[in-house]
């Protein structure tokens, strides 16, 4: 089945405050899957893994562990991007902001993936990012330069020691700068492939024109999750309705 | 009235330093509750476009049996595009007419479409669109609406056409239209296309809701169409079409219920712009009074303040309060056409007359007077306002500020939300009420708090007291980690991390922010819901209680076969028709 990208980002947000998010949350989590999916980085089946985790435990967020005026860590402690993703890019925004340039850590952390679209949106403010993360057995490295509205996404095959669910983000106003000034931090193997501008565009496109396709499966299971916020209608509950 | 009071802007010459009226006036509910449509209402803009460019509208399919039901397309060439507009009229036992959300059958039900549709996209849209919400459609259906006969007018109006006569223009006038909309879905819901998608491919529907009301009217020349057809149906020779002017003053019945308030509180930006392209075009109005008003102008406004007067006492409602707000606003404009009468010759070299005049009402009458003036006086000036009507769209994002310091958000809440730290949430009233989503058809209601189930499961509109409770987290994270910025508050808070975004991004802008209570036990729901449908231009509020409100859509529009005519666009505040030979 298909549905519009505005029905989607309403049952996503509904679906995670049915999950307990908090209102911020569910905003931003359901535009990161959206985001994701309209992009052609398969939102549907990274939500799909996040919520076999999701569904299991209360939400969590992370922990500030270490902080200096350029360098913060924050501790996922196993949580999704989705919970943690927004706090991560708003410490370092304001990191940046302070001393031109900053370097973020999180660790144990899961979907990272979903990093994409806090990073886009916060590029809208004159920053630019890098990040990478080690995913199965090759490495993600994306590049967005202030005011991008895509990035530049690239991935690697594995050299040295990369913690297997971290998180690594740079940021400055210039990504050539950044670029040099972590050199040494962002060198990875052999390029494996990219995907392009051109081919998330024509994603976004498509979407946008004719509608998202989404698995009724998939679909269903929002609904089981919107489900939980809604309260059971009663003739005296009708009567706070106008009847 | 007197007539001799300071002036109270220092009005600016260019129109972006104009003086806006301050939110704190403007964003009370009460006046919110009293606004009126006006020129950069939705209605009024889609008609003006209707007109001006001559919109083309045929109808390929005209396939109704002699009750009047089937199938009907309508093809509409307007200046950018093509669409279709598939209606589907059904019969319904008249015990199961119901103007709820939750109703599931309906006289009538329809979608607007991209293009024009063939025999199997018209299957399609018969599979689904008469369930409405049980069904789905695709993106190249814009807007999906359904609709439901006044039990008062229609059959009279057929039965009199029948006989050969014009319907009672009395009776018309008591109810106003011969269908009633009770929802019309836009903006990507049940699979339909994003309203991204109507904004940057439609230009003919690219204004907010422009492709809803569109709906609507539509809906109103079916309403006529199938009356005139019905009567000519059951009598041949001697059945009569309705009059042209009462087809003028036939609208479009609507019920709006809650499901509209919501929409207010989560769509800050959008309400803001709507409000201040609002002050704009007042503020432009002031301005352009500067070295006084031609008679010409001072007529026309008499003119409109007694077309009010009289549409005011024809509006006929069992609501005691509006009864009597429309009464007592009929005897302020009356004062007001008598200053108009008395003065006029020297009004028209005063310097700022209009905010003599604004600031005279303000001090003397009430809140839905002052509107209605306000009103008035932007209808004076289409020069000067309705290039505002493409401005009435925004960017909805909200995002956090993280490098604020949390003492510098801490002045701003004091600043910028001081009406809401002003509520003491420790009465009992002031968290009397919640608002939640029913299990049916996810319907948005009121409950009284610890009476009504489901307050575990409130919806988060109750921004004051949101925004309290984070002021008061702030003050105490303040005092223990003073020097730290919004980030680490979040980081250490993120419960908050909503509420900062939205009182950052708000604190940007002027209005947006309803400054009230939303969860007091005497909140009036009622005055969000005639805050938006100004916004669409509709008329005559007869509200049924606090939580919904009836209203007509369109009366007095000009119809299809006037597009292309000359257009004097004023047919607002619609009054009762004087029937002339034709």
């Amino acid at each position: 089945m298909k549905v519009s990208k505005n029905e989607l980002l309403a049952a996503l947000k509904k679906a995670f405050e049915g999950l307990g998010f908090q209102p911020g949350d569910c905003q931003d989590a359901a535009d990161m899957v959206v985001w994701l999916q309209t992009h052609g980085f398969d939102g549907f089946g990274r939500l799909q893994g996040a919520l076999a985790y999701l569904n299991t435990t209360a939400p969590i967020h992370a922990d500030l562990v270490q902080e200096d005026a350029h360098h913060a860590v924050l501790d996922g402690r196993g949580s999704s991007i989705l919970l943690c993703g927004s706090e991560a890019v708003d410490l370092i925004r304001s990191l940046v902001v302070e001393g031109s340039w900053a370097a973020l850590e999180l660790t144990d952390c899961y979907n990272r993936t979903f990093i994409l679209q806090r990073l886009i949106k916060a590029a809208q403010r004159n920053l630019g990012f890098i990040a990478y993360w080690r995913q199965q057995d090759y490495c993600v490295k994306v590049s967005i330069a202030a005011g991008a509205q895509l990035p530049e996404y690239q991935t690697f095959t594995m050299t040295g020691e990369f913690d297997a669910q971290s998180l690594r983000i740079f940021s400055g106003a210039d990504i050539d700068v950044i670029e040099h000034q972590f050199a040494q931090q962002l060198e990875f193997g052999e390029f494996l492939e990219t995907f392009s501008g051109e081919e998330m565009m024509d994603c976004y496109r498509d979407s946008v024109e004719q509608g998202i396709e989404i698995d009724e499966t998939l679909w269903r299971t929002l609904d089981v999750l919107v489900a939980r916020i809604l309260v059971e209608s009663t003739e005296s509950s009708r009567a706070g309705a106008g009847d | 009235m007197h007539r001799n009071l300071p002036i109270t802007g220092q009005q600016a010459g260019s129109n972006s330093a104009l003086p806006l009226r301050p939110a704190s006036q403007v964003m009370q509910l009460e006046r919110l509750g009293s606004f009126h449509q006006s020129r950069l209402s939705f209605m009024r803009t889609l008609v003006r476009h209707m007109m001006a460019e001559n919109w083309q509208i045929t109808s390929p399919v005209f396939d109704l049996d002699e009750q009047g039901y089937g199938t009907v397309v309508y093809q509409v060439e307007a200046k950018y595009g093509t669409f279709s507009y598939v209606l589907f009229s059904h019969y319904l036992d008249p015990e199961n007419r119901n103007d709820r959300v939750i109703a599931n059958q309906w006289d009538l039900t329809m979608a607007l479409c991209e293009g024009a549709v063939d025999t199997a996209q018209i299957e399609f849209l018969r599979n689904n669109v008469p369930k409405q919400e049980a069904g789905r459609v695709d993106s190249r259906v814009l807007v999906l609406s359904r609709a439901n006969r006044s039990a008062r007018t229609f059959e009279y109006v057929v039965n009199e056409l029948t006989l050969g006569r014009q319907p009672d223009v009395d009776v018309i006038a008591e109810v106003g239209y011969l269908y009633r909309t009770t929802a019309a879905y836009g903006s990507g819901k049940l699979g339909m296309a994003d309203w991204e998608k109507v904004r940057t491919k439609h230009r003919d529907f690219a204004r907010p809701f422009a492709a809803e009301m569109f709906t609507c009217y539509m809906l109103r020349h079916f309403s006529m169409q199938q009356a005139d057809y019905l009567a000519s149906k059951r009598s041949p020779e001697g059945a009569v079409s309705l009059h042209e002017d009462i087809k003028r003053y036939v609208g479009i019945g609507n019920s709006t219920g809650l499901g509209m308030a919501p929409f207010l509180i989560n769509h800050p930006l959008l309400i803001n712009q709507w409000i201040e392209m609002r002050e704009t075009a007042l503020a432009r109005v002031v301005a352009a009074s500067e070295s006084g008003v031609d008679e010409a102008t001072l007529n026309r406004l008499d003119v409109a303040t007694q077309r009010v007067i009289q549409h005011l006492g024809e509006i006929i409602t069992a609501d005691e309060r509006q009864n009597s707000s429309n009464m007592l606003v009929r005897e302020e404009l009356q004062l007001m056409h008598l200053w108009l009468q008395e003065q006029g010759a020297e009004l028209a070299n005063n310097h700022y007359v209009w905010a003599d005049l604004i600031q005279y009402a303000e001090q003397s009458w009430r809140i839905e007077t002052q509107e209605v003036i306000n009103t008035l006086l932007i209808e004076l000036y289409p020069e000067l306002v309705d290039d505002l009507e493409e401005q009435m769209d925004v960017d909805e994002s909200q995002q956090v500020t993280p490098e604020m310091s949390v003492a510098q958000l801490i002045e701003v809440i004091e600043e910028k939300y001081d009406w809401a730290l002003a509520i003491d949430f420790s009465q009992y009233e002031s968290m009397g009420s919640f608002w939640y989503r029913s299990q049916e058809k996810m319907e948005p209601r009121l409950g009284q708090t610890n009476i009504d189930m489901g307050m575990e499961k409130e919806m988060p509109l109750a921004i004051g007291r949101l925004v309290r409770e984070c002021y008061d987290r702030l003050c105490g994270y303040n005092q223990i980690r003073p020097q730290q910025n919004v980030a680490h508050f979040i980081v250490h808070n993120p419960m908050y991390s909503g509420i900062v975004a939205r009182i950052q991004t708000m604190a940007q802008s002027q209005y947006g922010e309803i400054r009230e209570n939303l969860v007091h036990s005497d909140v009036l729901p009622i005055h969000l819901l005639r805050c938006k449908l100004s916004f669409f231009g509709v008329s005559k509020f007869d509200p049924r209680s606090r939580l919904w409100v009836r209203n007509t859509m369109f009366q007095g529009a000009p119809l299809i076969s006037d597009f292309g005519k000359p257009f004097a666009d004023d047919w607002q505040f619609p009054i009762k028709p004087v029937l002339t030979s034709g």
